[in-house]
């Protein structure tokens, strides 16, 4: 193969040479002057981008001096290491390829940014009698369709470390008519990755799932939040939201990653009955602490554990605004993420006392969820459990809750995705209720 | 053309092959940040938690802006393999961090390398993974666990 190439080679040189010398005198000066030209648009052409960046230099304010000494000047800077110097040295710098797309990522983002998350369900369940949590259903129907939040998430950056970040969510109700809830509007500063400060409403960081999934089902493997993580609006045992103060940030604890949460803020929640008697019980909570923390160990990447301590004093609207109760929640969770794996795994203990009589009653739950990527299919299996203790007035609606889910999610792109779940739960003093639920889910 | 012709000739190539990088080396991923970032070295770890979003700024506050390459591409597969998410997993990752507020949008996904390499010179935080036989001057290599690229021991390929 070597000898054809040098044959060939030879042959072109030979070839070369002579139509060298065949060539006409006028010839000669022809390709003279083509040599010249070309010469000269070369120069042109250097001379032309050696203006352009000096414009750009110019047109960059927030690069630091050094920064901008580098991209003035690409060839000047030869920075790879002894160990790994290219393979031609002299070999000049490729020239800067401009491009709009790069144009806006080499500029920080500014005005407002949006996104937006909706969805179409369909549920069917084998009992009529309807409960919360399950949007649409009309007493007396069995299966309806529903458009469940229709959210718009919106971030804007007004400075480096300052940013805003608002989620409106348009809540479908009774009989196609539509809430307005303002799930976050939060000032958020960063001063360094140690302190993270949040001001306004936010999504409390009781659990994994309230803090990771909002309120998108695009984001949620599964058609809807575990039980215990449901909006405190649609039946959800939790405070999900407050108005307050939240601190975050790294401790500095090297390959165990560890992060800290701190919340101040009130948590006011309203929570209708799950059995949908219409029953609207307004918590009347005080202002809550809570405070957290979750690790991602370098060891393990996709792995996170953590775990919070929630307290705040709540009322029962049913029985005496008067009559306050001590809240305290406790959470941990065991998280891995990774390999096209899900697993999410939490448990609370809800823990009320009756400050009056000193009452005790605890709510256990906990829920498990394990999902596998195959290529656009993520098939899951969830299996969820609330046990409400008899004694708490509170949540005298729900009782004993327990069952699993199966189904599976289809991404047909990156901003669609489709999902069916079959669950089946076991309902203390009630029928086992089972259901089919539906749904599309888009992101846009 | 005597001996000591070809002996010096011969001692000359030898010589110039200590600068080319081997063959293993090539494909070896280089971290590529922008020459003002005095940042030297990150841990694993570290490298990952740059990658995924979750370590936002460098050390002294300054914002880190991820510079990738656009789906399809060998550096974008290597990043995934890397964070062990697919590209579904990836971009759902990324918009669940938009939501949460922790990052403005998704990483800049570059279609070229000239792309890439441009954006790491031009912006101050920027850092990005380029194959050693695609690097250019005006970036800056940095190490991983103390390594450089076609170092014994050294993970990203």
């Amino acid at each position: 193969m070597l000898r054809v190439s040098n044959t060939a080679v030879a042959f072109l040189a030979l070839a070369a040479s002579l139509w060298a010398q065949d060539s006409a005198p006028s010839d000669q000066k022809t390709i003279a002057l083509l040599v010249q030209q070309v010469k000269a648009l070369q120069q042109e052409t250097s001379d032309l981008r050696e203006k352009v960046r000096k414009l750009e230099g110019d047109r960059a304010p927030a690069a630091p001096a050094g920064a901008r000494t580098e991209a003035a000047a690409p060839q000047s800077a030869q920075v790879t290491p002894p160990e790994i110097t290219t393979p031609h040295p002299t070999a000049e710098a490729t020239p800067p390829e401009s491009s709009p797309e790069l144009t806006a990522a080499m500029h920080d983002l500014h005005g407002i940014q949006w996104r937006g998350f909706g969805e179409l369900d369909y549920q069917a369940l084998d009992q009529r009698q309807p409960e919360l949590g399950t949007y649409g259903f009309v007493p007396g129907s069995a299966a309806n369709f529903y458009t469940g939040d229709f959210d718009l998430f919106l971030h804007s950056r007004l400075t480096e470390k300052t940013s805003v970040l608002a989620d409106i969510s348009f809540e479908e109700g009774d009989a196609q008519s539509y809430k307005l809830d303002l799930r976050q509007a939060l000032l958020k500063y960063e001063m360094n990755e140690y302190l993270k400060i949040s001001l306004g409403r936010y999504q409390t960081d009781i659990g994994y799932y309230n803090s990771a999934y909002r309120s998108a089902a695009w984001l949620q493997t599964t058609a809807d939040r575990p039980l215990i993580m449901e909006y405190a609006s649609n039946g959800g045992l939790l405070p999900t939201q407050a108005v307050g103060i939240s601190i975050t940030g790294a401790i500095p604890s090297g390959k165990l990653g560890l992060n800290y949460i701190a919340e101040y803020g009130t948590s006011d929640t309203i929570r209708p009955d799950l059995n949908g008697a219409g029953t609207v019980n307004d918590e009347n909570d005080g202002n809550h602490v809570l405070v957290g923390w979750f690790a991602h160990p370098d060891w393990a990447p996709g792995l996170q554990i953590g775990g919070s301590f929630f307290h705040d004093k709540i009322s029962d609207a049913e029985t005496s605004l008067a009559d306050r109760f001590g809240q305290t929640i406790l959470n941990s969770y065991v998280v891995y993420i990774a390999h096209g794996i899900e697993s999410l795994n939490e448990v609370f203990l809800i823990r009320e006392t009756q400050l009056a009589t000193g009452a005790v009653s605890n709510t256990p739950a906990f829920y498990s969820q394990i999902s596998r990527r195959w290529g656009r299919v993520r098939p899951f299996v969830r299996y969820q459990y609330v046990n409400a203790s008899g004694r708490n007035t509170i949540f005298n609606d729900v009782g004993l809750r327990a069952g699993p889910s199966f189904g599976a999610r289809y991404d047909f792109n990156d901003y669609v995705a489709f999902k069916a779940q079959l669950d089946h739960t076991q309902r203390e003093s009630l029928p086992d209720l089972n259901g089919l639920h539906l749904q599309v889910a888009f992101t846009f | 053309m005597n001996g000591r012709s070809i002996s010096i000739l011969l001692a000359t190539f030898l010589a110039s092959l200590a600068f080319i990088p081997p063959a293993a080396a090539q494909k070896d991923l280089a971290v590529v940040v922008n020459p003002g970032n005095p940042i030297t070295n990150v841990s694993l770890g570290e490298l990952r938690k740059l990658f995924n979003g979750e370590k936002r700024s460098w050390p002294g506050g300054m914002a880190v802006k991820l510079i990738v390459r656009a789906p399809g591409n060998r550096e974008r597969t290597a990043l995934l393999q890397f964070l062990n998410l697919s590209e579904t997993d990836y971009k759902q990752h990324w918009t669940a961090l938009v939501v949460r507020g922790e990052a403005d949008t998704e990483p800049f996904a570059a279609p070229s390398i000239g792309m890439v390499l441009e954006a790491v010179r031009a912006l101050p935080g920027a850092i990005s993974l380029v194959y050693v036989g695609d690097l250019k001057p005006g970036v800056k290599v940095i190490k991983i666990d103390g390594l450089l690229p076609g170092a014994p021991g050294y993970l990203l390929r």
